[in-house]
């Protein structure tokens, strides 16, 4: 494992957010993955990477404990506080419910929280605010183009205050403007949220752009099922990463580890 | 094929029925059609008038509406529930797939002798009558309606700490199948009206009771004109329900 970080982690296994162990996947009688190791720490962006049909969004939802994994464990410690939710998720689709108000759609995962009506609707401006949508808080969602949508999703997700925030190839439907001004909020959505970060994409480049480290999946092969291949630091700075010199090669370097499978992808 | 403007489009509707209507007195006065056997379109309004004046039409009126609301709202709510509840319990669902099937096809007026039985020739029987065929237009509408909610709805409810049932029929379930449900609600309105009449023909006081009383007179004339009552009152009832209908789907695009 390639430590080069230039954000000391601390390595205190107590603190971790999330711990998985030898986690396999699959779906009836084939396993698709297995022994995924994974440990995230407070703050941590951790970004998922590998060929598409690996597993990476069963990976994340069984992190979450949306599916329960074949073998293995995953642990979420639970917070004390009666107020947020130890974890939440923005997915793919941005799936507002489109019979609620933006505001309505916001205060989802606040409803049944110890949370007065009052507080609700104020910790539901708060992340809106921060994505910059809270004057389209009385909105009907099908109002919103795609890029506000996926927004709200996310303001959504921050609203139950999550300690770890999973993100399932969030940007990967919206156009590349879209995308590439998305991936820019996100990093400075970071310094404004406490939430440790998972986050799935088949793109490597945002994957760089944006984590601390990159888990590689890969060598699926017939009846092998794929595995981590290696877990990346990004020793990157965290402003300007795309300018920086050593991008190209760290995104070449994932390239390489996910290796033939995506090679095999290219026309 | 051009489309027609709106104002053309209902200019052109009311040409149609005007004509239909001048044909049918047209062929009257020329004898084309018995007149024992068909009335006169322009003594309509006059007997309309007569039937208002004597009571009569408020007092018909009022006792059918009655079985109409009652056999709508019990078979409204119970289709909704039976079907609602079938679409998420799988259980539940298996249970009764069989029975379904099999009283399905039974048309309502063929409960009629087990109504009598069941409850003698009284306003409870009618709305009986009429629930039977509200229920199963909203057992099925619903229940369809409910299974093609997209599941990802249901994730997300999950993903956000709305696991229990509740929440999530609360929340996902009637909320996402709500344009399907409302109108399973709209046929079963329509569907009411057709099974009150005849669920008033064995002699159950109301609108039915009242055309079956004139055909034997052979007072067509009155006939026609609870017939347009009937047209009248369901255009009336329809019509609010899409005013009530649209305000809860306003979230629709």
């Amino acid at each position: 494992m390639a430590t080069l970080s230039d954000t000391p982690l601390q390595d205190d296994a107590s603190s971790a957010v999330l711990r998985a162990q030898g986690v396999s996947l699959g779906f009836s009688g084939t396993t698709i993955l297995q022994g995924v190791d994974l440990e995230v720490q407070p703050r941590e962006f951790v970004a998922v990477v590998g060929a598409s049909g690996v597993g990476k969004s069963t990976l994340l939802r069984a992190l979450a404990g949306l599916i329960a994994p074949r073998r293995g464990e995953v642990e979420i410690p639970a917070g004390n506080s009666p107020d947020t939710r130890a974890w939440s998720m923005v997915f793919q689709a941005p799936r507002l419910f489109p019979w609620r108000r933006v505001r309505a759609n916001v205060e989802l995962g606040l409803e049944g929280l110890s949370l007065s009506r009052a507080q609700r609707r104020e910790r539901a401006l708060e992340p809106l605010a921060l994505v910059g949508l809270d004057d389209y808080a009385e909105r009907w969602p099908h109002t919103l183009s795609g890029g506000q949508q996926q927004r709200v999703g996310i303001a959504r997700a921050l609203a139950v205050r999550p300690r770890v925030l999973f993100m399932d190839e969030p940007f990967s439907a919206l156009d590349a403007i879209t995308r590439r001004r998305l991936q820019n909020e996100l990093v400075d959505l970071r310094r404004r949220s406490d939430a440790a970060i998972v986050f799935v994409t088949h793109d490597i480049e945002e994957a760089v752009l944006l984590a601390d480290r990159v888990l590689v999946l890969g060598g699926g092969k017939d009846d092998t099922p794929a595995g981590m291949r290696d877990v990346i630091d990004v020793a990157l700075p965290k402003e300007e990463r795309r300018e920086h010199p050593g991008f190209a090669e760290c995104v070449q370097r994932i390239e390489g580890l996910i290796g033939t499978s995506a090679a095999n992808d290219a026309p | 094929m051009s489309r027609l403007s709106r104002p053309r489009r209902l200019l052109i509707s009311a040409l149609g029925l005007a004509g239909f209507i001048a044909l049918w007195e047209v062929s009257l006065r020329a004898g084309l059609l018995p007149g024992n056997l068909v009335p006169l379109p322009s003594t309509i309004p006059g007997v309309f008038w007569a039937e208002i004046a004597d009571g009569i039409w408020f007092e018909v009126v009022r006792s059918s509406l009655s079985h109409y609301a009652v056999g709508v709202a019990i078979g409204s709510l119970l289709g909704i529930t039976v079907g609602v509840g079938a679409a998420l319990v799988p259980t539940f669902n298996a249970l009764h797939a069989w029975l379904a099937r099999l009283l399905r096809p039974i048309p309502p007026l063929a409960w009629i002798p087990f109504a009598i039985i069941w409850f003698g020739v009284n306003p409870t029987a009618a709305a009986f009558i009429i629930s039977i065929g509200v229920f199963w237009i909203n057992y099925f509408t619903s229940y369809s309606a409910v299974r093609s909610v997209d599941p990802g709805y249901d994730e997300v409810a999950i993903a956000f700490g709305q696991q229990r049932f509740v929440d999530r029929l609360a929340k996902v379930s009637l909320p996402a199948a709500a344009p399907g449900i409302l109108g399973g609600l709209r046929a079963g309105l329509g569907q009411g009206w057709m099974t009150v009449v005849a669920a008033e023909l064995f002699g159950i006081p109301g609108i039915g009771q009242r055309m079956m009383e004139a055909s034997g007179l052979l007072a067509t004339d009155i006939v026609v004109v609870y017939m347009l009552t009937i047209a009248g009152l369901y255009a009336l009832f329809d019509a609010l329900f899409m005013v009530v209908q649209r305000r809860m789907l306003r979230w629709q695009p």
